[in-house]
């Protein structure tokens, strides 16, 4: 990332601060990525939101027990990769907004207006954006999984499956290999569900961490599988190798 | 007694908004809901707001790439796209909904920046049911395409990165313009937006003919899309053909571009069969390829230097 | 890049400008009006970004109108064109708009008249003007062949003689120009097509070449 002169907090006068500033200040960024990789795969009545535990910055491991999967409403997980405190400050304001729609409506906020609710938020911050990239995992109104994906700005889309962080490039091409079905823009209309059982795409999942952490500095140490369907959330952990 | 109410809003200089103005609090990301365009974004304090635009993209590597056309013919509008996005040299979806349906009357293309043209189209459509609901009537695609104008031209010099088309039907028959983020909104016949435009604009100019068939335009732009996927790498996917007429719009067609393939490239047709599927068979199994052949027999091998491109 | 050019005749004043609309090496468009008729006498040519161009034109426009409804009356040209150069100034220092600009009128008290304007809010009365690549081959055409009281027919060779040799020797020529010609009358329109250096009455898209008869591609239905 390239440095930036007078970058400060919002009482910040840049003009006075320009005339004494220091190299030290020069080199400053706003952004780290803190590496990660996150996953989702939703089914007929299920979705599986999965992330490692892994928490890193340069070639140094900072924590192995970073949690980046959150419960925003009992119908809605949220999994972020990238620069963690711009996910955890996001995930906070959103927190905030799922309670607020709460005390309004005196119901929890579903996963589709959710979905729609990060891309605004994203969005908001288009000319200084959260450098995070983000998987909303829940259960539609029908009950049906569903995975919503995102860029760093807010343009997203509802999909079955989905990966995003440091090991994207690793595990996509396997969800498409065993996951893909006919695109949803495709006439006549097909149907697209996952064709896996919750069982299967739990390993499948396991498996996919297992080998992004054979090729990916950035993911290791266990991964966490939030496993939604109609009787609530459950969560496995898998240990994964640590070197 | 009625009072007449006008709008002079026109009238006044366009409002440039200074970074203090937009920028907000938590506070203010939390209550803020949408209000037609007055958006309050979040502005980084930093001198060179430009090389920080740069440097963010680099970073965060938005989705872009594209190829969209639209053109008006006798009996209608006929909009196709293809359905990729890519961060980079990855690509990012093979099944995004580059076509914005606004209201049953108007349709959004989308190129560019993904999260932008999402963003904003969906900003208009708000703004138009706004319409809807101040005036009883459907607004025009003339007055569409220039809220979406107007809102982008403010936003002027701050990096946002569209290419769109609106198109609908209103009154005065069929409507297309082309909108950008810098403000350029054009009123035409036939436009085609994107990486792969100059593809499908060849495509697109020679089997242009205004008194087409509704299924002969259908197929014209199912066609260009696929040759502009086929030789733009930014494009692929599936192909999805609109078309737009006096009761509002219908999809045509969305079509995996795989399949289209096989259907649309016998160029070659009589020299090697094979290429088209091996007749009857389920599986395709290549005949070596002519360089592999050279390879054994090792005689043709003086024409093809190790640089020179085989095609 | 955009071509304008205008001069002043015995009564009117000529205005010209290309049609085309450029994106990168795409011709968006070849029908596109861009002299703006503001009112019944004056005419504005603008080039520049688009976005400022159709923004500042606009403006312009409804601010004279606005005008004329309060005051029962037009400004003069020269009133006009001095209030848009206001404009402009004030835009300079906050986000200038990126446009220049040809102004031509007819007012009954002083005839009519033309003026030049750039972006960064220089005006000046003229008799002959040109903006852009194609503006500056006609620049010293003007020099040497403009005179004073040119009658209608001279003005149109002078044309004529401005887009050849743009057709000549600008690299990549536009395929049309529009001339609009005003007077005491108002504006009269004419289409002129660069190769052939035919001119017909009407506008940019009334006089489209008949190129819709393509060829049919090869289609399977």
């Amino acid at each position: 990332m390239e440095t930036y002169d007078a970058v400060g907090e919002n009482n910040f006068n840049p003009s006075s601060y320009h005339g004494n500033h220091t190299k030290q200040h020069a080199t400053w960024s706003p952004y780290d990525n803190n590496g990660g990789t996150v996953m989702a795969v939703a089914g007929e009545d299920y979705v599986i939101c999965a992330a490692d535990t892994r928490m890193s910055t340069g070639y140094s491991i900072m924590t192995r027990q970073y949690t980046k999967v959150d419960e925003m409403s009992p119908k809605t997980l949220m999994a972020s990769a990238g620069f963690m405190a711009d996910a955890a400050t996001l995930k906070k304001l959103l927190k905030g907004r799922c309670d607020q729609y709460q005390f309004a409506n005196n119901k929890p906020i579903g996963c589709v207006a959710f979905a729609q609710m990060l891309s605004n938020t994203l969005y908001m911050r288009r000319f200084f954006p959260y450098y995070a990239f983000n998987i909303v995992a829940g259960l539609d109104a029908e009950g049906k999984g569903a995975v919503f994906t995102y860029d760093a700005v807010g343009s997203y889309e509802r999909t079955n499956y989905s990966c995003q962080g440091s090991g994207q490039q690793l595990i996509m091409p396997v969800l498409d290999n065993q996951l893909k079905t006919v695109s949803p823009l495709v006439l006549p209309a097909v149907s697209s569900a996952t064709p896996l059982s919750e069982e299967e795409a739990i390993d499948l999942i396991k498996d996919c961490f297992a080998t992004a952490g054979e090729r990916d500095i950035y993911t290791g140490d266990a991964v966490e599988l939030f496993v939604m369907n109609k009787d609530g959330i459950r969560k496995e952990t898998m240990p994964l190798k640590t070197d | 007694m009625t009072s007449l109410n006008l709008d002079f809003s026109v009238l006044d200089r366009p409002v440039r908004k200074e970074a203090d103005e937009l920028t907000s609090t938590l506070e203010n990301d939390v209550l803020c809901g949408i209000n037609t365009h007055d958006q309050y974004f979040t502005i980084p304090r930093v001198e060179d707001f430009s090389r920080f635009q740069k440097d963010v993209v680099e970073h965060v590597k938005p989705q872009h790439g594209t190829t969209t056309l639209g053109f008006i013919f006798e009996h209608g509008i006929i909009i196709a796209v293809d359905s990729r996005a890519s961060q980079g040299p990855y690509i990012s979806s093979q099944t995004v909904k580059k076509v914005i349906e606004i209201n049953p009357f108007l349709l959004g293309t989308m190129a560019g920046g993904a999260a932008d043209c999402q963003f904003w189209q969906r900003n208009l459509g708000i703004q138009c049911r706004l319409h809807e609901l101040e005036t009883g009537k459907r607004i025009t695609v003339t007055g569409a395409s220039k809220l979406l104008a107007n809102t982008l031209y403010g936003y002027r010099g701050r990096g946002l990165s569209m290419g769109t088309m609106v198109a609908g039907w209103d009154t005065t028959g069929p409507g297309l313009f082309y909108v950008d983020s810098d403000g350029t909104r054009l009123k035409g016949k036939r436009f085609s937006v994107g990486s792969g435009s100059l593809f499908a604009y060849g495509v697109l100019d020679q089997g242009f003919r205004h008194d087409l068939s509704i299924k002969e335009a259908a197929e014209l732009g199912r066609r260009a899309i696929y040759h502009a996927t086929f030789r733009d790498a930014f494009s692929g996917g599936t192909v999805s053909v609109y078309h737009v007429g006096p009761d509002g719009w219908t999809k045509m067609s969305g079509t995996d571009v795989g399949e289209l393939h096989y259907e649309y490239y016998p160029a070659d047709a009589v020299e090697n069969p094979e290429r088209h599927g091996g007749g009857e068979g389920d599986i395709f199994v290549p005949k070596k390829r002519e360089h592999e052949q050279n390879r054994e027999d090792g005689e043709k091998k003086k024409d093809s230097s190790p640089e020179a491109m085989e095609t | 890049m955009d071509s304008q050019f205008a001069f002043v005749g015995s009564n009117f004043v000529v205005v010209c400008a290309d049609t085309t609309s450029v994106q990168q090496i795409i011709v968006q468009k070849s029908d596109e009006d861009k002299i703006l008729q503001l009112d019944k006498t004056k005419l504005f040519a603008l080039s520049g970004p688009k976005g400022d161009v159709s923004n500042f034109g606009e403006f312009v426009k409804c601010n004279l109108n606005l005008y004329r409804l309060k005051n029962g009356r037009s400004l003069s040209t020269s009133a006009a064109a001095h209030w848009t150069r206001n404009e402009l100034a004030k835009a300079l220092r906050s986000g200038p708009y990126q446009v220049n600009g040809l102004f031509a009128g007819y007012d009954d008290q002083s005839g009519p008249e033309l003026y030049f304007l750039d972006y960064l809010a220089t005006m000046h009365k003229v008799n002959s003007s040109g903006h852009g690549y194609g503006g500056m081959f006609s620049l010293s055409l003007f020099d040497k062949h403009w005179v004073p009281n040119m009658s209608r027919a001279q003005s149109l060779e002078l044309v004529k003689k401005c887009v050849a040799e743009i057709q000549e020797r600008l690299v990549v020529a536009p395929e049309k120009f529009l001339i609009k010609i005003v007077s005491e009358k108002g504006v009269e329109q004419m289409t002129m097509v660069t190769a052939t250096g035919e001119i017909t009455s009407g506008g940019p898209s009334s006089a489209m070449p008949s190129s819709s008869a393509a060829v049919d591609v090869e289609m399977k239905a």
